[in-house]
């Protein structure tokens, strides 16, 4: 019988050290991180599981079974299928496209969406930039993302993603505004952009019940900015054929479509750590702190993703002036509410005795 | 040796992480593209490079107008966002000086109830665009 351990140490102890260092190297906290958890390992991961979830779901919905066949169980290996089908299609440019820009543009898309995760945190010190800034660093980074897409659909030099790419910038002008002030109200009840910190400020109650115009505000920004139904109209498929996307095949459009799924979620589990307490919730026995953080804030923000991904279901999809209406002549509206009520009452709780949330 | 190269002890845990990150995202599309590259047939032809028009032949004419019905909305955009952003950044040292935030409140008063009123008395866009033009 020979000891694992034993036998690990005295095989790590005759390599060369070149490969010691490099094995020093991947058991490291910043490369566990980087390259594991929550890092790209996971998202992407993450993010093939929720394009399966979705189909899968979206597919009960419309009363039929979805992915089947691939995979022993409900055609869980679908996705990579896919994946694999996408790689192997032939790299087509059309003629007339401004060829630099509609190649990058995908790359720059892709890089931006999972850029989106260093700064998300996954329990406390599961996170790969801790920063006194979080939320501001994940909104710089959220505010570059309608570029590559603008950019994609100018490439294109085309009708329908000429179409797609004016819309979106309609639509992501009028979303950008309420999404600030709903999150300027988090700030203002958290009084930090920590978002380790402002998880930790929901100990008593979840900011989605103490805010809850804020939240609603926040669920419908989410919906627009990452174009899921009924905010859809920028690649409203059947109407005008695949928006910005139309001219995109194989392995552009596969990266596209990663690039939105990844943008989903983040903003999904953005929005578990600023409404719904982030990782607390009840211990889970016999599973250490470190590993039912995770557990919570990835439950939580899979049900939100159910959440969005119910309502392409259920929903029809709004027309330009009706996605324009609601932004600007509702949303903005009851985000301003919402921050005055949240000034308001911090206003009451700096010159009073009475705190009446911590 | 090779962890003296890759991770300098002067570097912050936390910003050769993000460093390390970042290499990971930026190196993920060409590890894409180069998989496609040795995978994917390449049989060019003209047809497969027309662009897209629902099976009819492409008109040269490749730039649609732009919407500018909606331009109005770009112009309050201009003013909200900077508003919004400000609102944003500045909200923190309002609450450390108590006396600003109750100005700030102030003006959040003003502009909330002037959005209201606008949301309220403003006649949607598809009836402003029936009647043809003016508010």
């Amino acid at each position: 019988m020979i000891d694992p351990v034993q036998a690990f140490v005295q095989l790590y102890s005759s390599m060369p050290p070149l490969i010691q260092e490099l094995i020093r190297f991947i058991y490291s906290e910043p490369f566990i991180k980087a390259a594991i958890f929550p890092g790209a390992l996971f998202s992407t991961l993450l993010g093939m599981f929720a394009v399966w979830f979705e189909r899968k779901l979206f597919a009960r919905v419309s009363l039929r079974i979805g992915p089947l066949h691939v995979g022993k169980v409900a055609g869980v290996l679908q996705l990579i299928a896919d994946a694999i089908k996408f790689l192997s299609k032939e790299r087509i440019i059309p003629e007339g496209v401004n060829r630099p820009l509609f190649v990058l543009m995908p790359c720059l898309a892709l890089i931006l969406s999972l850029l989106l995760y260093a700064f998300l945190p996954f329990g406390a010190g599961w996170i790969i930039y801790p920063s006194e800034i979080g939320l501001l660093l994940f909104f710089l980074v959220a505010a570059l993302s309608p570029i590559p897409i603008v950019l994609a659909g100018y490439a294109s030099r085309s009708k329908y993603p000429f179409i797609g790419m004016s819309r979106i910038a309609l639509q992501l002008f009028g979303y950008e505004v309420p999404l600030f002030l709903a999150l300027t109200g988090v700030v203002l009840s958290t009084r930090t952009l920590n978002l380790e910190k402002i998880v930790e400020a929901q100990a008593v109650v979840p900011l989605a019940v103490t805010q809850v115009l804020g939240f609603i505000v926040f669920i419908i920004t989410l919906l627009a900015e990452t174009e899921r139904l009924p905010f859809d109209i920028p690649t409203a498929e059947g109407e005008i054929v695949f928006g910005w996307q139309t001219e995109y095949s194989g392995v552009y459009f596969l990266m596209i479509q990663l690039a939105m799924f990844e943008k989903v979620l983040a903003f999904c589990f953005l929005g578990a750590i600023l409404y719904l307490g982030g990782w607390l919730g009840p211990p889970i026995p016999g599973l250490p702190e470190s590993i039912s953080a995770p557990f919570w804030i990835i439950l939580k923000g899979l049900i939100l993703f159910t959440f969005v991904a119910l309502l392409r279901g259920a929903y029809p999809r709004l027309t330009i002036e009706k996605v324009l209406d609601l932004g600007w002549k509702y949303l903005i509206p009851l985000a301003f509410v919402n921050l005055i009520i949240t000034a308001g009452i911090s206003l009451i709780s700096e010159y009073s005795a009475i705190t009446l949330w911590p | 040796m090779l962890i003296d190269v890759l991770s300098p002890a002067a570097l912050d845990t936390a910003l050769w992480t993000l460093l390390l990150y970042l290499i990971l995202t930026i190196i993920a599309p060409p590890i894409f593209y180069i998989v496609s590259v040795l995978i994917a047939p390449k049989k060019p032809s003209r047809v497969k490079r027309m662009l897209f028009e629902s099976g009819q032949t492409p008109i040269p004419t490749r730039v649609a107008p732009f919407p500018i019905e909606y331009f109005p909305y770009v112009i309050i955009y201009i003013a909200y966002a900077v508003f919004a952003v400000i609102a944003f950044i500045v909200v923190l040292d309002m609450l450390r000086a108590g006396e600003s935030l109750i100005r700030g409140l102030l003006i959040l008063a003003v502009i909330t109830a002037g959005s209201i009123y606008a949301s309220t008395q403003l006649p949607s866009l598809k009836q402003r665009l029936e009647r043809g033009g003016g508010g």
